[in-house]
């Protein structure tokens, strides 16, 4: 995942994009708002929803394709993401979160501050 | 076409700087120069300060192309949503103005008409050095990732606020089951019969709370309030002296 700030990961944590994060790796098709449509495998995508992919097979509006080595959409442009049909979409989001969560609890795992205790039930 | 004269290199914020770089602009070859990613906006000019510049949000997409059989040099091919001509700006510097006028309100359906029509600008950094493409197309994504889209169609990105507003949500949906809550004049007819009667109960409990001895097992008020609706039976007679013989209020 690409955070580069605390807003980020709580625009992210609150909106379908972290659906989207979930993708890194897979190769899906991602249909511009221009008409044209790009191919390839997930290599990240942000808050912002700007994707990038790599080993791009891109069709442009007229039907001409063409190969692009790698590719970086910004999010505005995006219209469709397609998301692969193996893909379990809940678990997808729900590991997504996780991650988040393990992120942010990362000081309080293992004690964190130990002047305040949780209270115990 | 327009080509911008006396361009200096960014002071600061360069993020990738490539020489020996021809640009070809919507299949016109405009010449060899240097091409410079910096943070704020993406310049490229010639040895005698020939060249343009592109802002960031106006790029829709940019990527490496290594496939020699679509275009015969490996290049950094980069879209820019609209046209780069200087008849162009000029509309575009009115309808901001226009837009300025009507409250920035139609700023959305220029851009989007802009982007149906599909006019784009295509753009190729044709580096001299292809090892540096890598790098040229590292530096605009991170420069691209500074420049979110400030017109986003969802505006529910502020998380500074508040996440949840029932007043809100109430509006919205309609749901009658989610408490609204009221605390000005406007809320009194959107009581009930019952509501009513609780708000004059309540505010005469307030109004005797200040002179009056009250009970702590009950509510003690000068007069009897015949429309108690809410179920709690206040004995009267148990409360004189204050007296009990056990601490349980029947309700």
């Amino acid at each position: 995942m690409v955070f580069s700030s605390i807003r980020e990961r709580t625009i992210a944590e609150n909106s379908m994009v972290v659906l989207l994060q979930g993708l890194q790796g897979e190769v899906t098709t991602v249909d511009l708002r221009n008409e044209s449509t790009a191919r390839g495998r997930v290599v990240s995508v942000d808050a912002f929803m700007n994707i990038r992919l790599a080993d791009v097979l891109y069709q442009d509006r007229r039907g001409q394709l063409t190969r692009l080595q790698d590719l970086f959409v910004t999010g505005r442009n995006v219209r469709y993401v397609h998301i692969p049909d193996h893909v379990d979409i809940m678990k997808t989001i729900q590991n997504q979160l996780s991650k988040i969560h393990r992120v942010r609890n990362f000081a309080s795992e293992g004690g964190g501050r130990k002047e305040f205790p949780k209270k115990t039930k | 076409m327009v080509l911008l004269k006396n361009l200096h290199p960014p002071t600061e914020g360069v993020r990738h700087e490539q020489a020996e770089t021809t640009a070809v602009m919507d299949g016109q070859r405009l010449g060899c120069g240097t091409l410079y990613v910096a943070e704020t906006r993406l310049l490229w000019f010639d040895g005698s300060g020939l060249g343009f510049s592109l802002e960031y949000p106006t790029i829709g997409l940019h990527a490496i192309s290594r496939d020699v059989s679509a275009y015969p040099q490996e290049h950094l091919y980069v879209m820019v949503n609209g046209k780069l001509s200087d008849e162009n700006e000029a509309e575009m510097a009115e309808k901001a103005a226009d837009d300025e006028d009507e409250g920035g309100s139609s700023s959305d359906d220029g851009d989007d008409d802009d982007d149906d029509e599909g006019t784009i600008t295509e753009i190729r950094f044709v580096p001299s050095d292809k090892a540096s493409l890598e790098s040229m197309f590292s530096a605009m994504c991170e420069c691209q990732a500074l420049h979110p889209d400030p017109e986003d169609d969802d505006s529910d990105n502020d998380f500074e606020g508040e996440e949840y507003d029932v007043e809100e949500a109430a509006a919205e949906h309609g749901h009658g089951d989610i408490p609204t809550f009221y605390t000005c004049d406007e809320g009194l007819s959107a009581l009930t019969q019952e509501g009513q009667a609780t708000l004059e109960r309540l505010e005469g409990m307030l109004a005797q709370s200040v002179a009056q001895q009250y009970h702590m097992a009950g509510v003690r008020t000068e007069e009897t309030k015949a429309d108690f609706e809410d179920g709690m039976e206040v004995d009267a007679a148990a409360m004189e002296a204050g007296q009990f013989e056990d601490a349980d209020v029947e309700h």
